[in-house]
């Protein structure tokens, strides 16, 4: 009876034991270091299950037909074998036909001397990869294929999570000091560095951009640029983007010390910041919404949700949806989301030296992002009465609120006297807003 | 074959784009705050929630 039965062991391979140590490590420094759990817990587990053979649980069907009409020489593969992509599947004597993609033989359906016509249906085949819908149709056969389809590809989860993540947002520190918009502005010059230094390493330019816009250190919206511009890279960009802002605090420090000097670092600001009436931030979510959607539409399910979130936040008379999208909804996207973004890492997809250098790039848009925030704050001094402390500039790197809880520790530690965190969450916030508009650009050109 | 002009056109637009977005919202956020402070209305600002 148990020679029936088929073991996930005969389909193991070193890519996948690799894939068990990440996913593992991950587990392990969201409990133990506690760093940024709810996210690294479901994706780290997520990597865990699509790199147990077998389990079936990120499999899409793959109807594998002829490209044109030939009668069968030989067939390559037997049912059951793992395939690369480009492997030669079926030898016709009108040319060959080979796999698009990663995954193993379901099912073949001609044997050699059948005559098959053109768009007939030769294997069916089962695979990982996510790939371009309207080049290969894939459907979902697995439980977080599913979810991912619908919810990812569909671009009906991120812009949702967008929409808590408005929710959560206090913009009042943004709004008592708009100049610190600037500063989140000028942190978006990692998203176009690193979208050049994709380019340099050749990849295209719908691929550079799903990795520039990493340097947004948003979530949501490198989910929702990647899933539209380059589904086949979206967990490289996801897990680079989630993982990177657990490293914020590793990430930034050196960026913020080699950009400036000690006394820069010292730079007092007044910890009181001025009071923000509830009517400028009900008017901010309207006015912004209209702004951005006016100038950049392709933003309008990112940037609409963000701030409707945030109305219902700030409007006062909608308190049970706001808690609602702070709490359960925020949840459940988050399980969904971060689940399904884990298990699009198979190790035949994520073990690539493209996946890899997706993943260096993604440092470098961290990096760059937060030098360029820092760099605008010292220009900014230049003309300014009142000195603003740098490092505030390295928070216009989103990831809220880590990124201005690590100016808050840096500066205490510079000197004792400055309480920098709420002066650091306006261009924390305002890098939410600048990563949503550039993922906007980029989809308005190149979708 | 990258089309390196394109690729500086979407950087350097999407940039400067970004930048002025950012900008007039802060402009406007400004305008705001004048309006909704003005001097002689009778609650300069509510509490902060």
């Amino acid at each position: 009876m148990f020679g029936m039965l088929e073991s996930g062991f005969q389909h193991f391979f070193w890519g996948n034991a690799v894939m068990l140590v990440i996913g593992g490590l991950l587990i392990y420094l969201a409990i133990a270091k506690k760093m940024e759990p709810l996210l690294l817990v479901p994706i780290g587990f997520g990597i865990l299950l699509v790199n147990l053979p077998l389990g079936g649980i990120m499999d899409y069907d793959l109807q594998m037909r002829a490209p044109e009409a030939g009668k069968v020489l030989e067939v390559e593969m037997a049912e059951g074998d793992r395939f690369n992509e480009g492997d030669i599947l079926i030898q016709l004597d009108s040319g060959e036909i080979a796999t698009p993609v990663f995954g193993r033989v379901d099912q073949i359906k001609v044997s050699p001397g059948q005559q098959v016509e053109e768009g007939e249906v030769v294997a069916r085949l089962t695979t990982m990869q996510q790939t371009d819908q309207d080049e290969i149709p894939t459907e979902p056969r697995g439980l977080l294929a599913k979810i991912f389809k619908f919810g990812v590809m569909w671009q009906v989860l991120p812009p949702l999570m967008f929409l808590c993540l408005g929710a959560l947002t206090d913009f009042g520190p943004m709004l008592a000091n708009p100049k610190t918009l600037l500063l989140g502005a000028a942190a978006q010059f990692g998203v176009y560095f690193a979208f050049f230094m994709a380019l340099f390493f050749g990849f295209d330019l719908a691929e550079a951009a799903s990795i520039g816009i990493i340097g947004g250190a948003e979530g949501p919206t490198t989910i929702y640029v990647t899933s539209i511009l380059a589904p086949h890279i979206i967990g490289a960009t996801a897990v680079a983007c989630y993982s990177y802002m657990a490293l914020v605090p590793i990430i930034l420090p050196p960026v913020i010390k080699l950009l400036t000097t000690k006394q820069e670092r010292q730079i007092y600001m007044k910890p009181q910041l001025r009071e923000v009436s509830q009517l400028e931030k009900i008017l901010f979510p309207v006015v912004t919404t209209v702004i951005v959607i006016l100038f950049v539409p392709f933003s309008a399910p990112l940037m609409g949700c963000f701030m409707v979130g945030n109305l219902f936040r700030e409007s006062g008379v909608t308190e049970r949806l706001s808690n609602t999208a702070q709490t359960t909804l925020v949840d459940m996207l988050t399980i969904f989301l971060t689940l399904s973004i884990g298990a699009t890492m198979p190790a035949e997809n994520f073990l690539q030296p493209k996946t890899l250098l997706v993943l260096v790039l993604g440092v470098v848009a961290f990096a760059t992002a937060a030098g360029a925030g820092v760099i605008l704050a010292k220009i900014m001094n230049l003309f300014s009465k009142e000195k603003i402390n740098p490092m505030i500039g390295a928070a216009g790197v989103s990831a809220v609120p880590m990124s201005a809880r690590v100016v808050q520790v840096m500066g205490q530690k510079e000197n004792p006297r400055n309480f920098l965190l709420m002066h650091a969450m306006g261009p924390n916030v305002a890098g939410a807003i600048g990563a949503a508009i550039a993922g906007g650009i980029f989809l308005g050109i190149l979708a | 074959m990258i089309d390196w002009k394109l690729a500086a056109q979407i950087a350097g637009g999407g940039f400067g784009m970004v930048f002025l977005i950012l900008a007039i919202i802060a402009v406007a956020v400004w305008l705001t705050y004048r309006a909704v402070n003005r001097p002689g209305k009778a609650s300069p600002g509510k509490e902060e929630k």
